[in-house]
């Protein structure tokens, strides 16, 4: 049809309908206030679900990665680059003092110098192989827990005690005040012995680490081993783990190039793939969860559909075009959006913000947790993922919903639509 | 310039019910020019709504043509019969068919804003409309607050709020009382003949037919009898 053919009195006004769409679908969505609430309910009772659970989720994470970093390892290592890999003591980090300098100028940090070796541990007439890990003993209670675990005894105060694990005392058969010998190699090639009393026996409550790891001071194990002024490793913690990635940068862009930075994740990896097979398991239940109620939703999408199929019919009759009334139908299911996710959000924010507070006790954990001074309980955590999941997925469940209902208004012939009254 | 609006040149429809044919279309030939207030009377089955229908661009014919205000409509789309519907009709339909969420003045603006009339002007027009057929103090109240009279008034100022070229109404008065139905009846022929709005109806209501100019009478889908009111 031509443009002339229609009254020049209309013919060149541009259809503002965007407010009329919107008042209309506003208005419909209160025709049947108990089917809307019981739809937006459903929104909101995913948004909630989803919200807590992924709130509480990364709560979880956050705190599995703090008990973890905050054990002995820290969130950033900075070692030499093949330390990791070939854990030999000539892989060291020379002029410790400076680096340590560096490091120690980085605001917001903390930093634990070590130097480790193995050695053969023996006492009387037995012998076990162990790791023994020269650290600074202020800076590591202050940053750790891990010496939080010593159960009898105390820290090392001079350069020939040591504290060593549950496992290796009864091993070796050992106690506090008895003398333990340590034998290995220097790193110019000569032995390093050094012969140390026993003064503290901790127990970490990881089994490996009790029988291999043996602590005594930092000074020590340089000297004995002939490291000089050389570390292996400086271990460093942040205030907030998830800025750890920054927080690496920031130190190797501090430290050049000429060491090898990295973060809790790649030295750690059982941690993160224990979050991760967590996280699946919880992608799969918030899918599972809001592809249901996008299914509620189309069905009471098509049930609108299909009981205004004759005023879709009279709307077609007076001249509205299908797309406008497909476009009013979708306002319809944005709204609806809009209310449950509001709702949601309301309860979501009341809940979480209560649990932020007061934190969920994990039954079982309270004895570790008052050992290691960790807490006893999940505190839920808010990011941008875990409050906007649920409401993006559910807006775009429910758009599709809106639009597979509203298909149907493309094939309605108005005069059979009329005829339905 | 031709005053005919609608012209229906040798129209045929065919309907299947349960596999048989029903010929509510038999090849009608049918014109109505401008001012004309015509009804389309006949039994059940003569027609008369299919005829309104098909020339509302509601239904199409199997055969013949179908030309109003010099637009032919076998040459349409569905979007372009809707624009058509929008700019050149009025509808009157016998259930009101008012959007239930709107007021009363709001279901009369709603065709100008669809046509995309300014604001100021949508309004100013949709309170004539409603004055000019009593309606002043009802146009805030909803559908559901008024009587069945009410909303057919409505409904009318709807159909005529835009200047359509042609007023379709089918059965308007099937759902009112007698005193309402003459009322109605009697703002129809005022519309007709103060405005010059060319209306079509189809009723089965003989009261209806006395308020038309011109009565067409339909049987088994052809036209039996076209004459002019006495």
């Amino acid at each position: 049809m031509s443009e002339a053919a229609l009254s020049p009195a209309v013919e060149s006004r541009p259809i503002q309908a965007t407010g009329l769409v919107t008042r209309i679908a506003w208005r419909n969505l209160w025709r049947n206030k108990r089917r809307t609430w019981l739809t937006a309910g459903g929104i909101a009772f995913a948004t909630l679900l989803v919200t807590f659970a992924m709130t509480m989720q990364r709560g979880a994470y956050g705190m599995m990665i703090e008990s973890a970093t905050g054990l002995i390892e820290g969130h950033i290592q900075v070692s030499h680059f093949r330390y990791p890999d070939d854990t030999k003591l000539e892989q060291t980090l020379t002029k410790a003092a400076e680096l340590m300098h560096a490091v120690d100028d980085l605001q917001g940090l903390e930093a634990a110098p070590r130097a480790g070796a193995f050695a053969l541990v023996s006492a009387e007439e037995r012998s076990f192989g162990g790791f023994v890990w020269g650290v600074d003993f202020d800076r590591e209670v202050e940053m750790f827990t891990f010496f939080n675990g010593i159960q009898e005894g105390r820290l090392p105060q001079s350069d020939d005690e040591i504290v060593i694990g549950r496992t290796m005392a009864r091993n070796v058969g050992v106690a506090v005040g008895d003398e333990l010998v340590m034998l290995g190699s220097g790193k110019q090639g000569g032995i390093a012995a050094m012969a140390q009393t026993v003064v503290g026996i901790y127990e970490s409550g990881q089994a490996e680490l009790d029988r291999t790891l043996l602590f005594t001071r930092l000074t020590a194990v340089q000297n004995v081993f002939e490291l000089g002024d050389e570390l292996h490793v400086v271990s460093i913690r942040i205030p907030d783990h998830r800025e750890v990635y920054e927080e690496r940068e920031r130190i190797q862009g501090a430290l050049g190039q000429t060491y090898l930075v990295r973060t809790w994740d790649e030295y750690m990896p059982e941690v993160v793939q224990a979050i991760e097979i967590d996280r699946i398991g919880g992608y799969l239940m918030y899918g599972a969860i809001l592809i249901l109620v996008s299914f509620s939703v189309i069905n009471t999408f098509l049930m609108i559909v299909f009981e205004r199929t004759r005023e879709f019919g009279m709307l077609l009759a007076v001249g509205m075009r299908a797309p406008l009334i497909m476009r009013q139908v979708l306002t319809e299911a944005l709204f609806m959006w809009v209310v449950g996710v509001a709702v949601g959000w309301g309860l979501a924010s009341v809940f979480v913000g209560y649990l932020m507070v007061e934190g969920v006790p994990v039954a079982g954990f309270e004895e570790i947790a008052g050992t290691f001074y960790i807490s006893d309980r999940i505190y839920p955590a808010v990011d941008a993922a875990s409050i906007l999941t649920a409401p993006v997925v559910l807006l775009i469940g429910t758009q599709l919903a809106g639009l597979i209902a509203t298909l149907r208004i493309r094939s309605i012939a108005p005069v059979e639509a009329l005829r339905g009254e | 310039m031709s005053n005919t609006v609608v012209k229906c040149e040798k129209v045929e429809k065919t309907y299947q019910k349960d596999s048989v044919p029903v010929y509510a279309l038999r090849g009608v030939d049918f014109e109505v020019n401008a001012g004309d207030f015509v009804s389309l009377s006949g039994p059940s089955g003569s027609g008369k709504s299919t005829l309104l229908n098909v020339i509302g661009g509601l239904d199409r014919p199997d055969s013949g043509e179908v030309t109003v205000d010099g637009v032919a409509l076998s040459g349409l789309s569905e979007s372009e019969l809707t624009e058509l519907r929008l700019r050149k009709m009025g509808f009157v339909f016998q259930a009101y068919n008012l959007i239930p969420v709107l007021s009363a003045q709001e279901n009369v603006e709603f065709i100008l804003q669809l046509q995309g009339v300014p604001q100021a002007e949508r309004r100013e027009r949709a309170e004539a409309a409603l004055e000019s057929l009593g309606l002043a103090d009802m146009s805030h109240r909803q559908p559901g607050e008024l009587s069945g009279g009410q909303q057919q008034r409505v409904a009318i100022a709807r159909s005529i709020v835009s200047n359509p070229v042609l007023l379709l109404a089918d059965e308007p008065t099937a759902n009112l009382d007698s005193g309402t139905t003459e009322d109605l009846l009697g703002l129809l022929r005022r519309l007709n003949e103060q405005e010059n709005m060319t209306i079509v109806t189809a009723t089965h209501d003989p009261i209806v037919m006395s308020y038309t100019k011109r009565q067409v009478h339909l049987r088994d889908g052809a036209i039996e009898r076209d004459a002019l009111a006495a």
